[in-house]
């Protein structure tokens, strides 16, 4: 009860702190830029992005040619006589005479070739979508349907391939039941002067009108296309609202950060340390004011797009997230400069994090590790669900308490007000956590915790990768995810020996290596069975927890190994042998992983 | 103003920036955001362009076909890729789920010739990346069948597009417009943004450290101080927009006009950082300052890039080199409201200097 109410006490005082310094200056101006903001925004919508404007640059012969291309923006135009431009053919990346297109040999003359037949394409829609009879000029349409296969991820990953194999003349023969469809009807349901709307709506000059005009809509006559809009869909819209959202959400996590670094300026702070105020109260009761707006700025987006509120459920793990990154990014930087150079970045990261997977939304499981794909779903009216909220928003809600836990555990005097580097901060931050009666009970509790951090980080490793050709995506996967983990082992380690140097001898390294090698295990299997399980069994997933293919032992002897490795470097050679420690055990990692996973897909 | 007071000031936050290693996190962060948008392209064109999905695929699918005989079936059989086989409807489904098939066509009894259009219905599986090769092996074949059935229709069409005659593709470059319209200007221009955002917090740190008056001691006078401030962060911008040309260049990706691009970035990041100053001089406290600050970006970006010839396309030209002498003009332009602001600037900073008594 006294804790509730410190914490009250603390939000009411930060609401009102922050409302007087904001408050008369800022608003009024803010309020102008925002009102600026509208009529640019306006502007730009009307006048297009002017990025790409005349990079190409055409000749042509005749004006019929001429119009055509004019919209395009992105060619400069020339009109003259044919004998005049073949002469002066090398100054241009195109040139069309009497109809044929004759295009540069080089890089740019090859991408304004293909820019220009993806307008011509748009040209030629346009003429036939203006025809009285339509049917004519677009005779064959087609109604896409999605059917559901249970065992989607698990196969195409597993290298499984979809339909019969090649040499098969005889039609399959399902091995299930066979459930009775009712026929397409062959006429078209829906009416010649929609289908002609849907075919100008379409057929914009943006440049990623070949993207978004594909994207499902409502009315019936988006869902028939014709063979040129066959295209996966790529859920632009919904990702442009993906912005919408972490971008408010962002910049109010930024007020949090500048209100925890306000105390630490100038030790204004210490009167606040010095009541009998507990730092939990303090960290919790700061960031309530902020968790609250951000929770109503979401709500307002939501409502004001006319989404579900049941988008906000994926939004509360990365408000938190951002909350909590806040609170250790303002307890930690020294100036203001390096507050913000961290918190761009972290938050560079955090936003690709979240935004690439989004991609694949309508393509693959894989999108699920980001919460913002639900939000997706969901705006698409396809919903998530329970299983699928805890695959997605786990990582977050743990990442987000371990810190908050350790801003709080460090929320202290001596810390906050210290004027060391932001590495040594951070690095003090670690070993408060390592207590002196108990270092192994801390080092195997402070391994355990860095599993989500890890599993993070290689989740986004595996969507980078996921570009890349299998094989090569395969080997730069084990390799990262080595690197990866034997760096969480070790930093503990690390820690300890930049502050107690003295703690480090051959007998402590081993046992402090069984208790992280043991705590990094046991982590990882609790945090694998709670929540991974489609990523994990599938080709990729054995690549990064390669651990669930054998019995226990052996991947705790390997972490283990690991640990001793990096910590016999830094014991022999001193911390400055602390990065080829670091490459030497995961160059022992990889290998280890990399042979275990060649036996397993023989 | 003492051009020497301003040179030292200068050196000392730039001294400062490097032992603080701040810069490093900049520029891992431009190197990110560089990684980043390639490696969407990549994946974006991979997963979105029919050709570059085409050449990832080497297999062969099984495709099932229900409803009535069409001329379809003749064009399926030109692929040696894709195999038919005739199924009743229901049958093909269940051969889908369990992924037997990759994909299920239905075609109703609608005549070539008909008034009414024919309505394929195309069944495909739903999240699943190999559905998107599929997709795209069977919009060719669609394609093709739907250009003959404008040949029988052909007599019923009015307008007629001019024609034009492309000549084969040969292949190859699909990243040239994102590398040079998007991918460059970004990374140039990049360094102004971070070195606006670095004078904020340059300036609002002295005021709420309350370093001011010791720095106030010295013979350096206020405007002096802002304005090697400004010159500090101004210095990183050319410097840092070169490394990365010069990176392009090493790559492979050839910019032309390297030169007139730094001297439209110097300038441009001028103006913002004088910008940047102007907010963190009226604020003297960083949460507002920048909060302002980038609202105004955002502005400031938008009106920017809706405006035809702006500094951001003029850059993408001289990379490609076919800007003209028209960017001199803008040039002028925009050093001209970048001189303008920086008086605005001096003249405030003056103010302050006259109007808040220093130690």
């Amino acid at each position: 009860m006294h804790m509730l109410s410190s914490i009250r006490t603390i939000a009411v005082w930060e609401m009102k702190r922050s409302m007087t310094t904001m408050g008369r200056n800022v608003l009024p101006l803010a309020a102008g830029l925002l009102i600026l903001l509208v009529l640019v925004t306006t502007f730009a919508a009307q006048s297009g992005v002017h990025m790409q404007d005349g990079i190409y640059c055409i000749g042509v012969d005749d004006l019929d040619t001429a119009r055509i291309i004019l919209p395009d923006t992105r060619f400069t135009v020339y009109i003259d006589d044919g004998s005049a431009l073949w002469t002066d053919r090398f100054s241009y990346d195109i040139i069309v005479l009497q109809g044929e297109v004759y295009a540069a040999d080089t890089d740019k003359g090859r991408a304004a070739l293909k820019t220009l037949e993806r307008s011509y394409q748009g040209y030629v829609s346009r003429i036939a979508a203006e025809e009285p009879d339509l049917f004519a000029a677009y005779p064959l349409w087609i109604d896409l349907e999605y059917v559901k296969s249970e065992i989607d991820f698990l196969a195409t990953q597993g290298g499984q391939q979809v339909g019969a194999p090649a040499d098969a003349q005889e039609p399959p023969v399902p091995s299930g039941p066979v459930e009775a469809v009712t026929l397409p009807p062959s006429a078209m349901p829906v009416s010649e002067d929609d289908l002609r709307e849907h075919l100008t709506g379409s057929g914009g000059d943006h440049p990623l009108s070949r993207y978004t005009g594909l994207t499902p809509g409502d009315s019936v006559a988006d869902r028939f296309r014709t063979p040129a809009e066959l295209s996966t869909p790529l859920p632009f819209d919904a990702i442009v609202l993906v912005f919408v959202f972490i971008f408010p959400l962002y910049f109010t996590s930024q007020f949090y950060m500048m209100s925890i670094m306000n105390e630490r300026v100038g030790r204004a702070g210490e009167a606040l340390l010095a009541t009998p105020v507990s730092p939990v109260a303090i960290v919790v009761g700061k960031a309530l004011p902020y968790f609250a707006v951000m929770l109503l700025i979401s709500a307002a987006i939501t409502f004001a797009i006319g989404a579900p509120l049941s988008i906000l459920l994926p939004l509360i793990p990365v408000i938190l997230f951002f909350l909590a990154n806040a609170l250790i990014i303002g307890m930690a930087s020294r100036s203001f400069k390096e507050l913000s150079f961290v918190s761009i970045f972290f938050s560079t990261i955090a936003t690709s994090y979240l935004f690439f997977p989004t991609i694949f939304a309508n393509t693959h499981v894989i999108s699920i590790i980001s919460p913002l794909t639900l939000i997706v779903l969901d705006i698409q009216g396809d919903g998530f669900t329970a299983a699928q909220y805890v695959y997605s928003t786990t990582l977050f809600f743990a990442t987000a308490l371990i810190l908050f836990y350790g801003g709080i555990m460090n929320f202290r005097e001596e810390r906050l007000f210290s004027e060391k580097t932001l590495l040594s901060r951070l690095i003090d931050f670690i070993s408060a956590g390592i207590r002196r009666d108990h270092p192994y009970l801390s080092l195997f509790l402070l391994s355990a915790f860095t599993i989500p951090f890890v599993f993070m980080v290689q989740m986004m490793a595996l969507v980078l990768f996921f570009n890349i050709p299998m094989p090569l995506s395969l080997v730069l996967l084990v390799v990262s995810a080595a690197f990866v983990e034997e760096f969480a082992k070790s930093i503990g380690l690390y820690a300890v020996a930049q502050t107690r140097p003295a703690f480090l001898t051959p007998k402590t390294l081993l046992i402090g290596a069984v208790a992280i090698g043991f705590g990094f295990l046991i982590g990882e299997k609790l945090l694998l069975f709670a929540t991974l399980a489609q990523i994990t069994e599938s080709i990729f997933g054995n690549a990064l927890f390669l651990s669930s293919l054998q019995v226990l032992w052996m991947p705790l002897l390997l972490h283990i190994a690991g640990v001793l490795i990096t910590g016999g470097f830094l014991l022999v050679l001193g911390r400055r042998a602390y990065g080829p420690g670091l490459i030497a055990a995961t160059v022992v990692h990889s290998l280890y992983n990399l042979y275990f996973l060649a036996g397993a897909l023989l | 103003m003492n051009a020497r007071n301003v040179a030292l000031i200068a050196k000392k936050e730039l001294r400062g920036l490097s032992a603080e290693k701040t810069i490093i996190f900049a520029i891992l962060l431009q190197v990110f955001i560089a990684m980043f948008s390639s490696f969407l392209m990549v994946g974006l064109t991979a997963m979105y362009d029919p050709e570059a999905l085409e050449s990832y695929s080497t297999i062969t699918y099984g495709v099932g076909y229900a409803g009535s005989d069409s001329p379809l079936i003749e064009e399926f059989e030109k692929r040696d890729d894709l195999i038919l086989h005739r199924m009743d409807l229901p049958a093909a489904l269940a051969a889908l789920r369990e992924r037997k098939v990759s994909a299920v066509i239905y075609v109703p009894d609608t005549p070539p010739d008909a008034e009414e259009p024919i309505t394929v219905t195309l069944y495909l599986i739903q999240n699943d990346l190999q559905s998107g090769v599929i997709n795209v092996k069977i919009k060719e074949v669609l394609q093709g069948y739907e250009r003959e059935l404008r040949e029988i229709r052909a007599e019923r069409m009015t307008a007629f597009p001019v024609p034009l005659n492309f000549p084969e593709p040969r292949g190859g470059e699909n990243f040239f417009e994102f590398v040079y319209g998007l991918l460059i200007p970004l990374l140039v221009f990049l360094p102004a943004i971070v070195s606006a955002a670095l004078i904020i917090d340059l300036i609002t740190e002295e005021y709420q450290r309350r370093t001011l008056e010791t720095l106030m001691s010295t013979p350096v006078t206020f405007t002096e101080m802002i304005w090697g401030k400004i010159v500090a962060c101004e210095v990183l911008v050319p410097v840092q927009a070169g490394a990365w040309l010069l990176l392009l260049g090493l790559n492979g990706i050839r910019v032309d006009n390297a030169a007139a691009i730094l001297l439209h970035v110097a300038v441009g990041g001028l103006f913002l950082i004088l910008l940047g100053a102007l907010v963190g001089l009226h604020y003297r406290e960083r949460t507002s300052a920048q909060f302002i600050f980038s609202t105004a970006l955002v502005v400031v970006f938008l009106f920017v890039m809706a405006a035809p010839y702006n500094p951001l396309n003029l850059i993408v030209r001289l990379a490609v080199d076919t800007a003209g002498p028209v960017h001199w003009l803008i040039l002028a332009l925009v050093a001209g409201a970048t001189a303008f602001l920086g008086w605005v600037m001096t003249i405030y900073a003056w103010r302050v200097e006259k109007t808040t008594p220093m130690a």
